[in-house]
Parts: structure tokens; sequence; C-alpha cells
């Protein structure tokens, strides 16, 4: 399993993923909101320790499904704090003027069995692009609906990463988001 | 101990030998190279350092499996019958610290990289897996064992060197030159 996790491939930044129907919330210690992006050829794993979700997910309703996610970009969880640092600043995320990203979601729809496509529009550092993210919708052993996503985004689309850090070749341009989103089960 | 007639003194191999001082080589550059690199600011070269500095972390975890294998095979020369029993113990437990740090050193750049959710990819070619998920708390953890096994390790290195020193000036014996290249040991006639 040690080799397994290697082989991932390389993650991004945000996500969102659909939930149960109603007001139910999300189980937020089970849920994560990852991205790996690739400094130089190599793997970097980062997470958001902050964000908020309202997601009402209905399996035989996607049409009224839907998924707002605001995620607080100085909360981020990099290798170092030297890079979180660093990752806040103008160049990069520019948290002073732009503290949070969003994803508000536009359409959910079935596209096979307990697969979901969420679409919508996401805003980082003032940028809006639409983002399409394909999930995947299980059910665990207590019952909660867990679904589970990944969609890549380019940093330079939302200017994250500019002046010196523009540079592919040393960040590359494309950073894989993965989400996971635990929701309770409808009572 | 006199010798009656000019007898070979038992050297290492030309392999050990050879291994033996691209590791030393290779820690005093990786340990230069580490020094330097965790002050740098955020940067293409800090990236690259850091890279250079896995690289050659792993470079030193395969040689010294090379070295011991070897080492293995081929028996080292026997310490000098002179020398009082407490060094040749001293010297066998100074060599298997070394030994085991060269192994172990690498190892925890390897987890503290892993747990700081960066992968290492040697030589820029072939990813390694990671050993550990990313947690930033055990990431602290191994980074402590990392520098202040580095630290050990300098300090070993200096008692090593030390003693091969004082074999040579001081006792003047084949301590040292038999790890030495026999290339260096041609006196010109």
């Amino acid at each position: 399993m040690v080799l397994l996790r290697s082989f991932i491939p390389t993650l991004g930044m945000l996500l969102l993923a659909a939930g149960q129907a109603g007001a139910q919330g999300v189980l937020i210690d089970r849920s994560e909101i990852r991205f790996v992006s690739k400094q130089m050829g190599v793997n970097v794993e980062g997470r958001f320790r902050k964000w908020k979700a309202n997601i009402v997910f209905l399996p035989k309703n996607p049409g009224a499904s839907k998924a707002d996610l605001e995620i607080d970009l100085g909360s981020i969880d990099l290798a170092s704090d030297e890079a979180e640092t660093e990752i806040r600043r103008p160049l990069w995320f520019d948290t002073t003027k732009f503290p949070v990203a969003k994803f508000v979601s536009s359409a959910v729809r079935d596209t096979g069995v307990d697969k979901y496509e969420v679409q919508g529009a996401l805003t980082i550092k003032g940028v809006t692009r639409d983002a399409v993210v394909p999930i995947t919708v299980r059910k665990d052993a207590a019952g909660n609906s867990v679904a589970e996503g990944s969609f890549a985004l380019k940093r330079l689309d939302f200017k994250v990463g500019e002046g010196e850090w523009a540079d592919t070749e040393t960040v590359a341009n494309e950073v894989l988001v993965r989400v996971r989103m635990v929701l309770p089960p409808v009572k | 101990m006199t010798r009656a007639g000019p007898t070979v003194e038992p050297r290492y191999t030309r392999t050990a030998i050879v291994l033996h001082w691209l590791i030393a080589a290779l820690i005093v550059a990786g340990f230069m190279l580490g020094l330097s690199m965790v002050g740098l600011p955020l940067s293409r070269q800090k990236l690259q350092w850091y890279a250079w500095h896995k690289w050659i972390g792993i470079t030193v975890f395969l040689l010294s499996c090379v070295r011991l294998a070897w080492r293995w095979w081929h028996p080292v020369p026997p310490a000098p019958t002179a020398m009082p029993l407490w060094q040749v113990r001293a010297a066998r437990v100074v060599h298997g610290l070394l030994y085991a740090l060269l192994l172990v050193i690498p190892l925890t750049g390897w987890l503290f990289s892993s747990a700081s959710g960066v992968q290492v990819v040697y030589l820029g070619l072939f990813p390694l897996p990671d050993l550990l998920p990313k947690d930033r708390a055990l990431a602290t953890i191994f980074r402590a064992c990392h520098v202040s096994l580095n630290f050990t390790l300098l300090a070993l290195v200096c008692m090593h060197a030390a003693a091969a020193v004082k074999h040579h000036f001081v006792d003047g014996d084949p301590v040292l030159t038999r790890m030495l290249p026999a290339a260096i040991l041609k006196p010109p006639r």
C-alpha cells in the first residue's frame, strides 16, 4: 500500500462534492480537500484545514442537488511553514486581498451507477472559471454517503504563482484537486 | 612484531577503497548542501538543492548497501596486533555506528520528505514510494531525527578521521595507508 500512494497522479487545488438530501451538513472531520502539485517534477501534497460546505445531494434528483464550498486559503497545509507563508503572498494566493476560494455548483448530473458530474464556477484570487468535477458516491458502513472526486485545474488561469513563479518548469501549471465529502444519512 | 622480510601489508581491496572515499565525498557534499539549502529563500534554486541533497542521500544509502555486501564477502584486514584491545573494540563500535548512520540517515530524510508530503524522485527519474502519508507532526519529528543524526555522524566522522591520523603519525601503523589508493602511496623514486 506504500507503493500505491506514490503513484497517485498529480493533484491540484480546490474541490467540491455532492452531499445528501436536506441541510444535513458535511462530516467535516472525515471529509477533505487535498491537492497535489508538481514541483521540479516531484509530487507535493497539500490540503486545506478550514473550509465550509453547503451540500444538498439527492441521488434520485440530481438536478435539485447542489454543492457550494468556501475554502479558507490561508488554512493551507503544505510541506513547511516557509511554503505556507510564501503561498499566502501576493504572487500566489494573496490571501490578504483574496482570503477565500469559492465553488458554486450550477448543475449536478447523473452520469452512471453511483457516478455524478458536478458543474460549477470556481473562483480563486478574483478569477472565476468553470469547473467540472466527476464524483463517485458510495455508502459507508454507517450509512453515510461518501462522495469522492478529483479534477485538474491550471493555477495560471487563476494567477496563482506569478512573476518568478509563473515558470511551469519549477511548479507545474496543472494542480490535481481531490475532494472527499462525507454526508450523514438523511433522517 | 618485527617481521623477517618485506611482507605485503594487508590492504583493503580496491573496491572497498573506492567505495569508502566515494561515500566520504558524498556525505561531505550532502552535509554541506543540507546546511546551506535550509537557509535559502524559497526559490527554484532551493528546490533544486533539496533535490540534489536527496539524490546524494539515496546514493549514499545504495552505495553503503553495496559496501556492506562487499565487506561480507571480502573481510577487512585485521587490526594491527600491537593495537590495545580497547582501541580495537572502540574502532569496531565506531565503524558499526558509521555504517548504521549511512543507512539510517537517508531513511530519516526520506521519511521526513514523505511526512512533509513531498515525494522523492531519485535523479529526477525514479519516483520512490512515499513511506508515510503527509503528517506535519511526524515531519517535525523526522526532521529532528535527521538533523541530530547528521551531527552525530559528524562527530563520529571526526573521531574516525582523528584516529586514522593518530594511527599514521603516532602509532606508525598501516591503518590509514591501507585505506588510501595505492597510487597515492607510491613514493616518487
